[in-house]
């Protein structure tokens, strides 16, 4: 008896690992994924895109699209550029790295998402924030702005805040990718005589290409699905300007008890991501050929 | 390599001090914040410094029950921590050690659920744990944060597994190990940075988490620390005060587990993508 529990386990020992994964992936992954899928579908006329076409034609959701894809692709581009150059920065050797690291790296990403919020939406008070007082002492704007009360400052402002929430990610990835270049490629360029740029050219931009292609995606995956900062700084306003698609649904979930219409938005924005995975791999493969 | 000139050295070292101080920055602000008066929080024009010191914002939120939101978050956390590395580290060394049917499309499917918005689980959850009555509760918190935090945990561990020498298994197994002591003799304890940065981050994402907490704890004495906050900040009106205070005791934690751990966490976490 005991020798057949013994055999079953080493002939299927890798199916004993993974099971109960399998059927929690199902139960808590799967199912909720389902379930989110028949809520969109169900409606009151029996048209079952009833829920996606009412979501579509809905006068804001053009307004949300335009802002989740400038807060996407704006947040992107700065936590990148950001953490690029930091991560290079922190690349070089000096005295009391540790510290400069810990600062630049971890502070902004070990802040809880609620309080970096809390932190900005003060600094950018129209009456006693620090950022008037600055600029305006600096001379470069001459009146206080209400920076979350007009759309366009508003959306500056979030995506500018979650610059500083997200870069660090990206930085620590590329200071891991940095560390693996193999210092003997720089020595031999700077004997060829190249100079610092074509040294960044050449040879740190081509071998931390494939980290700088994961990190885009998951940043890009990131910032779709961020969700507490927009909420806390303006709640999605003025007038839905800084709403994108998951506080959108979050809204219509939550506050107007909408499910069946927040669940068609949710999967609106999971196609979206879809889409930008697929092109990623698309445009990923490509390079490797 | 060639020594650095001097006035590089010089750049470099402003560079690092400058924007750290800029980076800095907001977190600094909120700290000289909330300790001022709301005199001088609501001065004109803006006091860099305040003249006096006071702690009424945190007595204020300790008033306000904020150990028991604070626990919350801790059991909460905790719970979701210890849950992810329990179901994670099974497949995960699993699928770094050996070659089985559908291994592939089991990374595969766990790469996919990581891309699923947070926002398409939280209706389905919320009315799964009405029904099942979980609301307002630890495990219904634990249960709605695990789907984020394990395919991660999966990813981190295994690539640990990965980077441990196969021979150590071969030679365990001659002297008469079976699989299952490989696993948790031989294997378990080599992986245990890895385990730890897993469950940091477990810890860290249901600690600063909001929008599952702030739909399902509506019982204030099941809140967790960013719900509490979150009741601070007003469309109209915002209590600053006990805002600042709150943030900064709940920034503690976080800044505590990193100060401490960060090189294991930034190993574990980027051990996954950068492959030496």
């Amino acid at each position: 008896m005991d020798k057949d529990k013994r055999s079953i386990f080493s002939k299927y020992y890798s199916y004993w690992f993974v099971l109960p994964y399998i059927i929690f992936l199902m139960i808590l992954v799967l199912f909720p994924i389902f379930t989110n899928l028949t809520l969109s579908l169900q409606t009151e006329n029996g048209f079952i895109l009833g829920n996606y076409l009412d979501a579509v034609t809905d006068s804001t959701f053009s307004k949300v699209t335009f802002n989740s894809m400038l807060w996407t692709f704006s947040s992107v581009a700065i936590q990148i550029t950001i953490g690029l150059t930091l991560a290079l920065l922190l690349n070089q050797p000096v005295k009391g790295r540790p510290i400069f690291r810990t600062i630049m790296l971890v502070l902004p990403w070990a802040t809880p998402d609620i309080v970096a919020g809390v932190s900005w939406q003060w600094m950018y008070n129209d009456m006693y924030g620090v950022l008037n007082d600055i600029l305006v002492k600096a001379g470069i704007i001459s009146d206080y702005l209400p920076w979350l009360g007009f759309p366009n400052l508003a959306r500056a402002a979030v995506i500018i805040a979650n610059g500083w929430k997200g870069f660090p990610l990206a930085a620590m990835f590329f200071l891991a990718a940095l560390q693996t270049v193999p210092v003997t490629l720089y020595e031999a360029a700077e004997i060829d005589g190249a100079s610092v740029w074509q040294r960044f050219l050449y040879i740190t931009l081509p071998s931390i290409k494939p980290v700088i292609i994961t990190t885009v995606l998951m940043t890009t995956i990131w910032s779709i699905n961020y969700f507490p900062l927009i909420y806390t700084m303006t709640g999605g306003g003025p007038v839905n300007s800084t709403d994108t698609f998951v506080t959108y649904a979050y809204k219509e979930a939550f506050k107007f008890l909408n499910f069946n219409s927040a669940a068609a938005i949710s999967n609106i924005s999971f196609i979206l991501i879809l889409i930008i995975s697929i092109g990623y791999s698309v445009f990923l493969f490509k390079g490797e050929d | 390599m060639k020594k650095k000139s001097l006035a590089f050295k010089i750049f470099i070292y402003s560079a690092n001090i400058i924007i750290s101080l800029i980076i800095a920055f907001p977190f600094l602000w909120l700290i000289i914040t909330s300790l001022k008066t709301y005199d001088q929080i609501y001065s004109f024009p803006i006091l860099y410094w305040p003249t006096e010191i006071t702690f009424e914002h945190y007595m204020h939120i300790f008033r306000l029950d904020f150990p028991r939101y604070f626990l919350n978050s801790i059991v909460i956390g905790l719970g979701t921590a210890l849950l992810s590395i329990l179901i994670a580290v099974f497949p995960a060394y699993a699928s770094a050690r050996f070659k089985f049917k559908g291994k592939n499309s089991m990374l595969i499917s766990i790469l996919l659920s990581q891309m699923f918005p947070q926002i398409v689980f939280v209706v389905p959850f919320f009315i799964v744990l009405r029904q099942l009555s979980l609301l307002n509760t630890y495990p219904g918190m634990m249960i709605s944060y695990l789907p984020f935090t394990t395919s991660i945990a999966v990813w981190m561990i295994r690539s640990f597994f990965i980077n441990l020498p196969q021979s150590l298994g071969e030679s365990a197994m001659l002297d008469g190990c079976n699989r299952l002591q490989v696993f948790y003799k031989i294997y378990l304890p080599l992986a245990i940075p890895g385990i730890a940065a897993v469950g940091i981050y477990a810890f860290l994402f249901s600690w600063s988490e909001l929008m599952f907490a702030m739909s399902y704890l509506s019982d204030k004495s099941m809140q967790t620390v960013p719900v509490f906050l979150s009741l601070f900040v007003g469309q109209y009106q915002t209590r600053w005060g006990p805002l600042f205070a709150g943030s900064i005791v709940a920034s503690l934690p976080p800044m505590i587990v990193f100060a401490f751990l960060q090189n294991y966490f930034i190993k574990g976490l980027t051990s996954g993508a950068v492959k030496n």
